[in-house]
């Protein structure tokens, strides 16, 4: 048996072996890599990012898939309810599949955990698991009044009594629903409430599904899609680089204005912003634990914590003229010392982006080994199904 | 009569649905549909939750009482549901309870995995079953090494043209085929719907 003969009936546990190293490898030693963002994506980031501090204005997440398809989905849930509790904007949740319902409780609490000031019933409703029999009642009754029609939350508080239903009566000002699947997503919405209501529709799906979604964001009966984890990836970037950014020294937590209103943080979308190559601080995916200044800069920064500048004084290093502080010399002492906020003002300098909120660039990175082991595939399957034609051609 | 009554039903109830569509006066929107039609609705919802569960229970009863091919892992499904249903009725659903801690470590890691094992399969027939044996297929894999490439970073590097190349693959020659697929398919629902609310269309009440 020859070579070419060899790797056409290479057995497929060899493959099995070659698949796994490819995609376990790069999960357990990530590495920087930029995710171009796509016009779909940036479509949504901005269309959502447009309701940020209005308090007559919400988002709907509809969660239309289990546990499966968690790995590609379940990061742009979270990119998604991150990016709503940065900039302030309502969210509404529901899911037709009882298990789904987890999923969303899930996602929430994955992300409130870093949101301490964000209440459910004030800042997010969950409606819960609604029975796929009252789908279309469901959606067609939100759009005339969405209390009536839902009634009560997944904890069983009337909605009409929640802080979050001031300002928010039906599609008019719940403008937005995002619908997750790992099969064909937003078919109900598209159906019934577009045609009627006028409502905007975006989704989010598994990469395999995405082709069928082109029809109708081409038409714009999609304002957006997040396409598989490459979506995720675009999302969780966008929202790094405009939501969840910080002028060094303003609060972390969402301020309020003199009327009461909740203040936005972040800024807006930029396309310029995106080209600016100063952006990518923002955006490394390895653990990142030094926080680095021009020496203006530190003295720009100790001045807004001038009774905490001796500890900084004492972690401070000088190299290349710049000044370094790195987060993980700092004992717990000193951490009770410098306070809540100065502490996190400084860590907040490193960069260092959690890891539940890079967890679709961490797999992209394998997803880049996967894509070129499986073309390297085909290629070497083809290279040896010729010559092996070529030599049967000549043999005869 | 046991067919006249469910047809006279069906087309009744689609009419019935057309109207409520077309015509927006409060007898369709509020007399019909939140005063009439919506507590039905509700009221049907949980019946069928316990239709399911009736059905499959007594499936997997009967597959144990005839020692039915694989009847070992009926079990596994009672097991299941019960310990489940208890935990949820018992503990909530809330974080911190066993119901949750089932999904995080049971539901979603098992689910996960057999959804893995695509990448296996896909990789495997890559190597083993795409080949360029003519010119249609040539173009398809062309295309799928263009697309794969420029969905990841590293497709980026290699050349910034990829993206745009991918995406006018995607735009134009898969929304031409999605969209003729698409409108064959509605065409096809309209008229099998009417075929079924005009009563040709009879093959849903069973018999020939």
């Amino acid at each position: 048996m020859n070579i070419f003969e060899r790797i056409q009936q290479l057995d497929r546990r060899w493959i099995y072996i070659v698949v796994a190293l490819a995609i376990a490898l790069p999960l357990a030693f990530p590495f920087n890599s930029d995710n171009i963002t796509s016009p779909p994506t940036e479509n949504l980031y901005q269309f959502i990012d447009s309701f940020a501090g209005r308090p007559d204005r919400a988002i709907l997440l509809s969660f239309y898939h289990d546990a499966s398809t968690m790995p590609e989905l379940f990061p742009m849930e979270v990119a998604i309810l991150r990016h709503c509790f940065e900039r302030n904007i309502k969210v509404f949740t529901l899911t037709w599949l009882p298990s789904a319902g987890p999923i969303i409780d899930y996602a929430i609490n994955t992300v409130k955990e870093d949101y301490p000031n964000i209440k459910s019933g004030v800042d997010y409703c969950n409606f819960g698991y609604i029975p796929a029999s009252l789908a279309m009642p469901t959606v067609l009754g939100m759009g005339d009044n969405i209390a009536a029609s839902v009634k009560t939350d997944a904890e069983g508080r009337k909605l009409e009594n929640l802080e979050i239903m001031k300002g928010i009566t039906n599609y008019s000002e719940m403008n937005l629903v995002i619908e997750f699947s790992g099969s064909s997503a937003g078919g109900m919405w598209l159906f019934y409430a577009r045609p009627k209501f006028g409502l905007n529709i975006a989704v989010g799906v598994t990469a395999v599904m995405a082709a069928d979604e082109y029809p109708y964001l081409q038409t714009g009966q999609f304002i957006g899609m997040l396409a598989g984890l490459k979506g995720a990836a675009e999302y969780e970037k966008l929202t790094d680089v405009f939501g969840a950014y910080r002028e060094p020294g303003t609060p972390l937590d969402l301020g309020v204005d003199e009327d009461g209103n909740k203040i936005p943080h972040g800024r807006s979308f930029s396309s310029d912003i995106l080209r600016d190559e100063s952006i990518q601080k923002y955006l490394n995916i390895t653990p990142q634990h030094i926080a680095k200044f021009k020496p203006k800069e530190y003295q720009q920064f100790v001045d807004k914590h001038p009774e905490k500048k001796a500890i900084f004084d004492s972690l401070k290093e000088e190299k290349d003229g710049m000044i370094e502080i790195d987060v993980t010399k700092v004992t717990e002492a000193q951490k009770d010392e410098l306070g809540y906020v100065a502490f996190n003002d400084l860590n907040r300098l490193t960069y260092n982006i959690p890891y539940k909120f890079k967890v679709a660039r961490i797999g992209m990175n394998a997803q880049s080994v996967a894509h070129i082991m499986i073309i390297v595939f085909i290629v070497l399957g083809n290279i040896g199904y010729f010559i092996q034609k070529a030599r049967q051609a000549k043999q005869q | 009569m046991k067919k006249t009554i469910p047809l006279i039903i069906v087309i009744a109830g689609g009419i019935v649905w057309l109207l409520w569509v077309f015509i927006p006066h409060r007898v369709m929107a509020d007399d019909f549909y939140y005063k009439f039609y919506m507590p039905w609705a509700r009221a049907m919802a949980p019946f069928a939750i316990i239709l399911g569960v009736f059905s499959l229970s007594m499936m997997h009863t009967a597959k144990i009482r005839r020692r039915a091919p694989k009847w070992q892992y009926s079990y596994f499904f009672f097991a299941g549901f019960i310990a489940t249903s208890l935990a949820g009725f018992i503990g909530g659903t809330q974080k911190g309870g066993l119901y949750m801690w089932m999904f995080e470590n049971m539901a979603m890691p098992m689910s996960a995995t057999m959804f893995s094992l695509l990448a296996f399969y896909m990789a495997s027939a890559a190597y083993k079953a795409f080949r360029a044996r003519s010119a249609e297929a040539t173009v398809l894999l062309l295309a799928a090494i263009v697309v794969m490439l420029a969905q990841v970073p590293i497709g980026v590097k290699i050349s910034k043209y990829l993206p745009n190349i991918s995406q006018w693959i995607l735009d134009v020659p898969n929304l031409a085929a999605k969209r003729g697929i698409m409108l064959g398919v509605g065409l096809g629902s309209v008229a099998t719907t009417l075929k079924i609310m005009l009563g040709i269309e009879r093959s849903y009440l069973g018999g020939d």
